[in-house]
């Protein structure tokens, strides 16, 4: 599903975010990617959705290299990926519905898909009754399962999960990290970059490591470390 | 296909009412700047109907008396060609042609129409070789005055090479200052759109990351800054009308003698302008928000 050959990326001549990556991600597989801050995680997430364009190597993603990819199919390739933050990036005047509504509407979904895409997805993420709630009004825990429903609404090949857990408690972690390894299990592709030890070592999943810029470690069923 | 172009409207409004204040201040500036290119537009109409009026695109007319048969007519234009060493081209404007003149000039003014033809003169107007020379012209309308059957002789004097230059003078003034407010009311068009797009940067950057193209995103906020100049193209078309409507009832007020009747614009022109603003208000606000939403997409 994902593809790495040698990629490097720069952000300067001194700082280099990651140097000859390679490694392969198989269709619903579920990958965490591990390492300090600067380590790199966030950087391939981005290259990963064309956020970033390597200096060198090739990013492919369900059978495309997407360095090679003219912009305007940019949009199209990100309709395949769903995207979750640390911070949500949920929109506050919009509400629990809207927020996931949003995803479908600005891809031109017709009204009556929205009308049925969105209550299943609020359902799947356990949000059902919750839908006319503004952000503020909800949880850190609810408010990264409204980020998870916006990103699979779509039901995405692809989940790129950059520290989902990082502003949540032990056990609301736990709980969203139940419900993206429900997601993988319908055949979603998901990587994670995370600083989580403990859900690493419990969900027991492919574990890359990475240490400035550099895969230092490829272990499947891994551990933190 | 419906339900983005509910979309886009939704969002072009949520984001004007968002910033109401810029909005206004944007709306307002366009007015303005596009009621001053109105009424240059206007200016130069009156200068050009006032100058037509005194001068009729020539340098001399001889004005035959009402009614004067063919041989009397003739007898003139045989005198006015027979100076063919200071005179160029004669034309003659039969009584029915000078009505159609007097219709387009006095149009609206059912009044002076109604007074003038029953008794309108026809004309000749007259192209001296030299038509620099004062003095020829002046030899001319003395030789021409005594005539029979021929009430007037006019050529251009003082006045009309001073509406001229007055012409020429506040044509390109007034056409510089309202080219610079235009352009003033470009850059704050621009201005608005990129203020809103820094304000719903967050929305822009979830919409990219779900996969709406770059064009799906910029729509809105193009329409945005085309609205702005629309609406200020007409609120300032309905300024421009109704300063009009004052100058021309102000123009009428004065004595008939007065000669600035030319001044009045009302043949269906200010209408043409008002349109003519709206489109050039269309046009700046497209400018201005299209080159801002496509600089500051990534926000």
């Amino acid at each position: 599903m994902i593809r790495l050959e040698n990629v490097t990326k720069s952000y300067s001549t001194e700082v280099t975010a990651l140097r000859d990556a390679s490694f392969d991600v198989a269709k619903a597989e579920f990958v965490f990617l591990v390492g300090p801050s600067g380590s790199g995680k966030s950087t391939l997430l981005r290259l990963m959705n064309r956020q970033e364009r390597p200096e060198r190597g090739a990013v492919w993603v369900a059978g495309r290299n997407i360095n090679e990819m003219p912009d305007s199919k940019v949009p199209h390739l990100r309709r395949n990926i769903g995207n979750i933050f640390q911070d949500y990036k949920l929109l506050t005047n919009k509400t629990v519905f809207e927020n996931v509504a949003f995803a479908l509407e600005v891809i031109g979904r017709p009204r009556h898909v929205i009308r049925q895409q969105v209550p299943a997805v609020l359902d799947l993420v356990g949000l059902s009754g919750k839908q006319d709630r503004f952000p503020h009004q909800l949880s850190g825990g609810e408010q990264q399962r409204v980020s998870i429903a916006r990103a699979f609404v779509n039901r995405p090949l692809i989940l790129l999960a950059d520290e989902p857990t990082g502003n949540l408690d032990p056990a609301t972690g736990e709980g969203i990290m139940r419900l993206l390894d429900r997601i993988n299990k319908t055949g979603t592709t998901v990587v994670m970059a995370t600083h989580d030890q403990r859900i690493v070592n419990m969900m027991r999943k492919r574990v890359i490591q990475l240490d400035r810029g550099v895969i230092v470690r490829d272990q499947a069923r891994g551990v933190y470390e | 296909m419906i339900s983005r172009l509910r979309y886009t409207l939704r969002e072009m409004w949520a984001s004007m009412s968002r910033n109401k204040t810029l909005t206004a201040a944007t709306i307002i500036t366009s007015t303005i700047s596009l009621l001053l290119f109105g009424l240059t537009l206007l200016i130069q109409r009156g200068f050009e109907n006032q100058l037509k009026l005194w001068t009729g695109g020539v340098e001399m007319v001889v004005y035959v008396k009402h009614g004067a048969t063919p041989d009397q007519i003739l007898l003139i234009q045989g005198a006015l060609e027979g100076q063919a060493t200071v005179i160029e081209k004669v034309e003659y404007c039969d009584e029915a042609c000078a009505t159609q003149v007097a219709n387009t000039l006095f149009a609206g003014d059912q009044d002076s129409l109604e007074q003038l033809i029953p008794k309108i003169p026809s004309f000749f107007k007259v192209t001296p070789i030299d038509k620099d020379s004062g003095e020829v012209l002046r030899t001319l309308k003395d030789t021409f005055s005594e005539l029979p059957n021929v009430i007037d002789v006019r050529t251009p004097d003082q006045q009309v090479e001073v509406l001229s230059q007055l012409k020429s003078f506040f044509g390109v003034r007034t056409l510089i200052i309202s080219g610079g407010l235009l352009a003033a009311s470009a850059l704050l068009i621009w201005n608005t759109i990129r203020t809103a797009m820094f304000a719903r940067r967050r929305e822009i950057e979830v919409m990219k990351l779900v996969g709406a193209t770059n064009w799906f995103i910029r729509l809105p906020f193009m329409l945005e800054g085309l609205l702005q100049g629309v609406v200020g193209g007409f609120l300032g078309g309905i300024f421009m009308l109704l300063i009009n409507r004052d100058w021309t009832n102000g123009v009428r007020a004065f004595p008939v003698e007065s000669g600035l009747e030319g001044f009045v614009v009302t043949d269906g022109y200010p209408f043409m302008v008002w349109m003519v603003m709206i489109a050039v208000g269309a046009l700046v606000g497209a400018i201005g928000s299209g080159t801002a939403a496509s600089k500051f997409l990534d926000v």
